[in-house]
């Protein structure tokens, strides 16, 4: 079986703090792989890492088969995958076409199919009555999709996305629900990050749970489902199951 | 009024802008520590200084003086209040009123209390005391009626501060809409610009001695000299003229009347000045209320909503289009980057620098009464236009990624060479130095006119130029990229060492581009010496550097695309991380 993602003792600090701590994730081709951890636990440092915006300390990753320490094979792999950053890649300047249009060329994609395509996905996404609007005129909420039309507009075969739902209303997160459940049906790979348990549960088959740098559980969504839900299974992971409520002072009086 | 809640809202200002200053590095803190010192002593100077001048000094000066002095101080006040106005304009806005409506205050309250606390600012901190000083040593100096000098100076502070506030405010709402805002800022800085060099202007326009001009004889030489002094007197006589109907000038007019021992115009102006201040305080408040309450900030009835039209997919856009013999890559890149700038206020602000050296060299070069150039300082005079040109484009061509903000994450995801990213950023900026350079020689032509072969030289040694210092401007941009933030000039967390290469860069820009004047300095000697043509030197020789250049930036594309590959995540970091 291939491995889509494949780490070893990856690792990244910063200073004094170790955030992610060796990482060992072994992710086959055609899953969808949940990222779950609390805040600061390191996922977004994992994706940045993983789509070459941050530089790991230590450890090695390969991606689609592919060394990621070697420059050309990296920037070969880039080809072939899709990525929704934290912070979102747009340039505040240009309209929701012009921007994947620019995505497409990039990806060297034929200029019928950016057309086809962006058209599409401007449609799927409801950005096509904003065609005079710029990114940095959009809410979030669109930003999010728009980084999402460009993350699928070259049809890759792996996709990150760092908390893709966040900010995205209901209809739009409904379509695009789908749409990766098909992406994963032909094949496809899509690592995602999440806060919304109940997202994770319904859409991936398998899950990898992170705490203070350190994957604590990797498995499938099978297995999770067997002993019990999700959130009771990341509570346990997370060390949240134990924690005492917390009082206030003032309430308790 | 809550006390305590001004205090908090006092302190929060000053912390937001000491925090701002210590996430700048040890360095910065440094500087802004000796520059909270320089400040308090200017500001214990500045009154104890005012008050000695205005009892030692000018004890005893004409009242035409004394208007001058405060003519004076008056514009220095203003000066350094636009200048905190257009930094305040350009970072967000320091304490937004929706952000405090949430807390137990009134609309009136936040009003008042943010009223209150934009007072705290530098200008007034230094030069208020320096009034109050000047006022009460004046009092002691020459008679006791100058004590009305205090009242009408808080009441000239009040006036400006009170309409600042409302063209903060209104502004501020204007600014609502993102693209709206930055096109403000741009325009409000421009405006400032502008403003800064009206006086050289106007010395090249009106106040230059027409006696300069050598040639006439010495009846007509005295007769224009006696035209000039009464154009001085004119002007003289209309500036005395302004202080009875420009506002801010009440004050300086004020301080002459009193000093002529008149208390009516001075205590007139008190009372006119607080009743505009009042005014715009009123003003302000309504704008406010209106922006509350879900209004137009410009007054206008809204618009119902409209019902967006149909998808239209249509046209062409610029980023759909190829380059001929540009790698795919990029092509892509150099339209998605020109398409951008067109929109960028901050890329329209650096090249507005150019409009500006535009109008100072155009105006003053229209404006010479010398008569006509050397003629072997000609082709300098053209050539000084690729200088000029690349002046103004100096800030995007060095810092090439701190434009893109998060942008450049995109660029960092995307699978193309790093060189091919280099090439399309050079390419983007070719149209508008073009446009640019095209214009200044236009103008050079139709002052100089130039031959033929000088102006073909101008344009070889206009493509060196640009393709030598992209190669300066592609290795300053990798190694020391700055955040610019959005909408403004401004660099945001800039370490001292990139600090040091910026004004590195600015100073030794000029030597640089040296090597531009050669062919037409070789042209001149060659043709004095009587040895060839200086038109033909200057030709040959532009073409080789143009073909020197051109060959620099083959050889070093890859080189630098390399480096910018390794660079890049440390790019990515500086670029990206925003400050509040």
């Amino acid at each position: 079986m291939m491995l889509a993602v494949e780490t070893s003792g990856l690792t990244r600090c910063f200073g004094e703090v170790r955030a992610v701590d060796c990482l060992d994730l072994r992710i086959e081709a055609g899953r969808f792989y949940g990222f779950l951890g609390p805040n600061g636990a390191g996922k977004s440092t994992t994706i940045k890492m993983l789509t070459g915006l941050l530089a790991p300390s230590s450890g090695s990753m390969r991606l689609l088969g592919q060394e990621l320490a070697d420059p050309e094979q990296a920037r070969e792999v880039k080809r072939r995958i899709g990525v929704v950053p934290e912070n979102l890649a747009l340039f505040d300047n240009l309209t929701a076409r012009e921007y994947l249009t620019f995505v497409g060329r990039m990806y060297l994609l034929p200029a019928a199919v950016i057309r086809d395509r962006s058209r599409e996905l401007l449609q799927m996404m409801s950005l096509d009555h904003e065609e005079k609007k710029l990114a940095l005129e959009y809410s979030h909420g669109m930003k999010k999709k728009l980084a999402l039309a460009a993350a699928l507009l070259p049809n890759p075969e792996l996709l990150f996305l760092d908390e893709p739902f966040e900010g995205v209303d209901a209809v739009s997160s409904r379509v695009l629900r789908d749409t990766l459940k098909r992406f994963v049906q032909r094949g496809a790979t899509v690592f995602l990050t999440s806060h919304v348990l109940e997202i994770v549960e319904k859409l991936c088959t398998d899950v990898g749970i992170i705490a203070r740098g350190r994957l604590v559980c990797q498995t499938s969504m099978e297995e999770v489902r067997k002993d019990g839900s999700l959130e009771e299974r990341f509570l346990a992971a997370v060390g949240g199951g134990q924690a005492e409520v917390q009082k206030l002072s003032w309430l308790e009086d | 009024m809550n006390w305590q809640q001004l205090h908090a809202l006092l302190w929060l200002r000053w912390r937001l802008a000491r925090n701002q200053w210590s996430r700048g590095g040890q360095i910065n803190a440094v500087i802004s520590l000796i520059a909270a010192v320089l400040g308090l002593s200017l500001a214990a100077a500045g009154g104890l200084g005012g008050f000695l001048t205005g009892w030692l000094g000018l004890a005893s000066v004409s009242p035409l003086v004394l208007m001058l002095v405060w003519d004076g101080l008056i514009g220095l006040f203003l000066m350094f209040w636009s200048i905190g106005l257009v930094t305040e304009l350009q970072r967000s806005e320091i304490i937004d009123f929706t952000k405090l409506l949430h807390l137990p205050v009134s609309l009136r309250g936040v009003f008042v209390l943010n009223y209150l606390a934009s007072h705290f600012s530098l200008s007034l901190a230094i030069l208020l005391p320096a009034m109050a000083g000047l006022s009460l040593g004046l009092t002691l100096g020459r008679s006791p009626g100058m004590i009305l000098l205090l009242p009408l100076a808080l009441a000239f502070l009040f006036t400006i501060t009170a309409w600042t506030y409302c063209l903060r405010g209104w502004l501020a709402q204007l600014m609502c809409n993102q693209r709206r805002r930055r096109a403000i800022v741009m325009g409000v800085t421009f405006a400032f610009i502008l403003l800064a060099q009206l006086p050289n202007l106007a010395s090249n326009v009106w106040l230059r001695p027409g006696s300069q001009g050598g040639g006439a004889d010495p009846r007509e030489r005295a007769e224009r000299r006696a035209r000039d002094r009464q154009a001085r007197e004119r002007a003289i006589g209309l500036f005395t003229t302004a202080h009875r109907f420009v506002p801010p000038l009440w004050l300086s007019g004020g301080a002459r009347a009193l000093a002529e021992g008149r208390v009516g115009p001075a205590l007139l102006g008190t009372a006119g000045l607080a009743f505009l201040g009042a005014l715009g305080l009123r003003r302000a408040y309504r704008s406010t209320l209106r922006f509350y309450r879900g209004g137009d900030p410009s007054g206008a009835t809204p618009a119902p909503a409209k019902v967006p039209p149909p998808a239209r997919y249509g046209g062409a856009l610029l980023v759909e289009r190829r380059i001929p013999l540009v790698p795919e890559e990029a092509g892509a890149l150099a339209l998605a980057n020109l398409r951008s700038m067109m929109r960028a206020p901050e890329v329209k602000m650096a090249l507005s620098l150019n409009v500006v050296i535009f109008g100072i060299i155009g105006v003053g070069l229209l404006m010479r009464r010398s008569g006509r150039i050397p003629e072997l300082a000609e082709p300098f005079v053209i050539s000084s236009t690729v200088l000029v040109t690349f002046l103004g484009l100096l800030q995007i061509l060095f810092n090439q990624f701190g434009f893109d903000r998060d942008g450049f994450r995109a660029l960092v995801l995307l699978p193309a060479r790093r060189w091919h990213v280099l090439l399309g950023k050079n390419l983007s900026l070719l149209p508008p130095a073009t446009v640019v350079f095209l214009a200044f020689l236009v103008m050079m032509g139709l002052l100089v006119r130039p031959p033929p072969w000088t102006l073909a030289a101008v344009c070889l040694q206009f493509c060196a130029g640009f393709l030598g210092l992209s190669v300066a401007g592609n290795l300053a941009s990798i190694l020391a990229p700055h955040r610019i933030a959005a909408g403004s000039l401004k660099p945001t967390r800039v370490k001292a060492s990139t600090t040091l290469v910026m004004v590195l860069a600015q100073m030794v820009f000029p030597f640089t581009v040296l090597p531009l004047a050669l062919p037409a300095a070789l042209g001149a000697l060659f043709e004095h010496l009587g040895w060839l043509p200086a038109a033909a030197v200057n030709l040959t020789l532009s073409a080789l550097l143009c073909l020197a250049a051109a060959l620099l930036y083959g050889a070093t594309l890859e080189p630098l695309g390399r480096l910018l590959q390794r660079r890049e995540q440390a790019i990515l970091l500086v670029v990206t991380q925003e400050v509040e």
